[in-house]
């Protein structure tokens, strides 16, 4: 196999009026594994899917081989000799592990059949370079659907190496495979290296970028901000160039007395020993009052945690609230304790996308305007939360779908405020919001905290945590890592924390 | 400037409008005679309404989304209508144990259809299409007994007959409005009816939201069983005759009524207002057609491609879903 380089240059890729990527550089050659690093939201995920098609740049350069190119489809980069392999994965569950790697490339008898035993045969040959690290149900034959998500992760690797690609994308390959099927990936990587291939290694573990990156390349808010040979940098000074000096926030914490006086506030939440399908053992405790952050990457079980919470998943454990010990199967139970859940996708959890702004405001309390409803107490309710929240909407009969972003997500805080619940549980509400909604969602979660709302606020945005909470646990793979608060709750620190590095840690 | 638009109730009326005055100038129309026209008309609404009681229902399961269907309700019909028909036996004083029976015996058939639905996940489609076949079953074990039984008269002049000689309005129009007023109720002015457009729209959203996705699925096909067992009540007092196919012609009408009307067939989005005037449009034509003496393959073929004009004008109107 001849050499090959992949440059990225200066690459502009905005969502709506978000901007994901304002200045991202990558190059590998082959022979190389280049590890891509960032916190979240810096533009990780995006820059890969610059490269291998699945987004169309707004700007910047691609150069394969020296030569321009511009694909339009992640089949085009798959033709180009590029492959990846999806964190998300891209498995078709009711086919079987060989239809799914070999899918629109069956292997053909001459009649033009499928020759489902070369088939079988190049599966097998596929799944032997993991041989011994997997349960022998993988088989060809195994329906995707029946395997375990390790197992659906090696799938996954082996149907983007059976491109025999020229570059490899590895976009958090790693995340669901146990110890030794990391270890036989890397083997693998080894050996591909050796081979010519260019690998690009997405991954928020340290300790298996410094493992198996030859260089690195950090990105920082869209700006690609360093790059290098591995040898020459430690952990601290990558973690610092992940961290962002600039403030773009002026954030206004709870005053000092203030949260001296919150010391004395009663206990309103306390968990012990959470458990679901991705917590293993959470205990937090939240004082009436008080702005709970909690940090870590996207996925280490933030989610299932205030789902937990608000009784929509089943979970082991106890849950207290104001001493009471609770368990509610149905998120109508914790509203009547006067809980109140900010989904994580406001479109497929949050609104009824095609109903009025009225109707949306109103879905959870609709049951205290009586039969017949009373329609004009419920539309000078849901006026009134419109005009608190500044709501911009041509008129509260207009459907969702017509707001902006922004708005539709005071939508759905506004629908929990004309319940005046007692506990916020916020799933990363300014994920995709502009600047100006950001700025009133601070001011509003201050005022709810002082109003004597107790909030645990889970955000993918480190400068929010930072600037706006007293203390930020940070979770990774389902467990509290570290516990941030008063000096030690710094952005540096929390990305540390969140990658699994100690040199964070308690204060 | 605001895009041209019509909502579909106010569109599918007024084709039923243009239609009627078109039908003026049929050879044998009503011609120039108002009151034979005024007559012909206060017809085709009384026509309608045992369509549109029958289409209520279906409007129901439909705004609940998901594919929501129900196509027991033709057979449901027929059922209700037999035991109205033998547990009556032309006796005035049973009609009202005759519409309990009605509405309780469709209710337990809506009620499994939605058991089988929300806790066995089976689609709307192949439950109720199955159970329209258990129903069937039913039907021909009572009817091999001879059904022996007749309407009571005051079925008759409630349902059959004008208010008074004086007054020539159809009692079955005025139940039909008092009908129409209750499904406004339940629809636009009830935590029920809320709840019923937010299952339509988005189940996550629902049940985050509070909404028991489960309780209000299994009442909506309840409701709808219920309410077909109705139908079949005010059918069988319009014909006083009852028969195994009484009740079938009826399903795919009740659905188009309901798509004429500018609901959703996704779901989410709707009104029993639309399904009537939808009811009023397909009779209208229905009628029309048969007054112009075209065989029963020629009604059918217009009944189907009006109901494919109308949806994809909707379509076009509708603009964007998320």
């Amino acid at each position: 196999m001849s050499g090959v380089s992949l440059s990225a240059r200066n690459i502009v890729k905005r969502y709506g009026g978000v901007v994901a990527l304002s200045d991202g550089n990558l190059d590998v050659h082959s022979g190389e594994v280049v590890a891509l690093i960032g916190a979240n939201g810096s533009g990780k995920s995006t820059m890969s899917k610059v490269i291998n098609g699945v987004v169309v740049l707004d700007g910047g350069q691609l150069l394969l081989d020296g030569k321009p190119v511009r694909f339009s489809s992640p089949q085009a980069a798959r033709k180009m000799g590029i492959a990846t392999v999806f964190q998300e994965l891209s498995l078709v569950s009711k086919m079987t592990v060989a239809d799914n790697i070999w899918l629109t490339r069956e292997p053909l008898k001459p009649n033009g059949m499928v020759d489902r035993k070369a088939m079988r045969e190049k599966t097998e040959a596929l799944l032997d370079l993991f041989s011994g690290t997997f349960k022998a149900d993988l088989k060809p034959d195994t329906l995707v659907s029946a395997l375990h998500p390790d197992e659906k992760q090696i799938v996954e690797i082996l149907k983007a190496v059976s491109l025999n690609p020229r570059i490899l994308i590895l976009d958090e390959a790693t995340a669901s495979l146990d110890s030794r099927q990391v270890e036989r990936l890397f083997e693998l990587v080894k050996r591909w290296k050796e081979e010519g291939k260019a690998i690009v290694f997405v991954s928020h573990r340290m300790e298996e970028i410094f493992r198996i990156a030859d260089r690195y390349s950090v990105l920082r808010n869209g700006k690609t901000v360093g790059e290098g040979h591995i040898k020459d940098i430690t952990e601290k000074e990558l973690i610092q160039l992940m961290t962002e000096k600039e403030k773009v926030f002026q954030f206004k914490k709870a005053s000092v007395e203030e949260e001296s006086s919150g010391l004395q506030q009663p206990v309103y939440l306390e968990i012990e020993n959470l458990t679901t399908e991705t917590l293993r053992g959470i205990d937090i405790t939240v004082k009436q009052g008080e702005l709970l952050g909690i940090g870590g990457l996207q996925g280490q079980g933030q989610r299932d945690l205030l789902l937990a919470l608000f009784g929509d998943i089943p979970y082991q454990g106890t849950v207290r609230i104001k001493g009471e010990v609770v368990k509610f199967k149905h998120p109508r139970q914790a509203m009547k304790k006067k809980l109140a859940l900010v989904p994580g996708d406001r479109a497929k959890e949050g609104l009824l996308y095609i109903r009025s702004i009225l109707e949306n405001f109103l879905l959870p309390s609709w049951q205290k305007y009586g039969f017949p409803l009373k329609m004009k107490h419920a539309r000078r309710d849901a006026l009134a939360v419109s005009e608190r929240l500044s709501l911009v909407m041509s008129g509260l009969m207009a459907p969702v779908s017509s707001l902006s972003g922004g708005n539709a997500q005071k939508v759905v805080i506004g629908k929990w405020l004309l319940r005046d619940p007692d506990c916020y549980l916020l799933d990363d509400p300014t994920k995709g919001v502009d600047v100006h909604t950001k700025a009133e969602f601070y001011t509003l979660l201050t005022e709810l905290s002082q109003q004597g709302k107790s909030i645990l606020f889970y955000s993918s945005d480190d400068d929010e945590l930072v600037g706006l909470c007293d203390r930020v646990i940070v979770l990774h793979d389902g467990k509290i890592c570290a516990e941030l608060k008063g000096a030690s709750l710094t952005k540096e620190n929390l990305i540390a924390a969140s990658m699994g590095v100690s040199n964070g840690g308690e204060a | 400037m605001r895009k041209f638009s019509i909502s579909p109730p106010v569109a599918a009326i007024l084709l039923a409008i243009v239609l009627f005055l078109l039908s003026g100038f049929l050879p044998n129309g009503y011609g120039s005679d108002i009151n034979v026209a005024i007559a012909q008309a206060t017809n085709i609404v009384r026509l309608a309404v045992f369509l549109g009681v029958i289409a209520a229902g279906q409007t129901l399961v439909i705004i609940s989304g998901f594919e929501g269907i129900d196509l027991s309700a033709g057979s449901v019909v027929t059922l209700t209508a037999i035991l109205t028909y033998v547990t009556v036996k032309g006796e005035d004083d049973k009609v009202l144990l005759a519409l309990l029976i009605s509405l309780v015996v469709g209710a337990l058939i809506g009620f499994v259809n939605g058991l089988g639905i929300t806790f066995l996940k089976i689609s709307p489609f192949v439950m109720t299409l199955g159970m329209s076949g258990v129903v069937t079953g039913l039907i021909i074990i009572i009817n091999h007994g001879n059904v022996s039984g007749k309407v009571a008269p005051i079925m008759t002049r409630l349902i059959a007959r004008p208010l008074s000689p004086d007054i020539p309005i159809p009692n079955a129009i005025i139940i039909w409005i008092i009908f129409g007023f209750l499904m406004w109720l339940l629809l636009e002015r009830s935590t029920f009816g809320k709840h019923l457009f937010a299952i339509g729209v988005n189940r996550v959203t629902a049940k985050l939201s509070g909404v028991n996705v489960t309780a209000t699925n299994l009442a909506v096909y309840t409701l709808a069983g219920a309410l077909a067992g109705f139908g079949g009540f005010l059918v069988v007092g319009n014909t006083g005759v009852v028969f195994i196919a009484l009740g079938q012609p009826f399903l795919f009408p009740s659905i188009a009524a309901v798509a004429v009307g500018g609901t959703l067939l996704s779901g989410g989005k709707g009104s029993y207002w639309g399904t009537m005037a939808g009811a009023i449009v397909l009779t209208l034509i229905t009628s029309l057609l048969t007054t112009m003496q075209m065989p029963d393959s020629v009604r059918r073929m217009v009944l189907g491609a009006t109901l494919l004009v109308m949806i994809s004008i909707y379509g076009r109107q509708r603009g964007f879903r998320q």
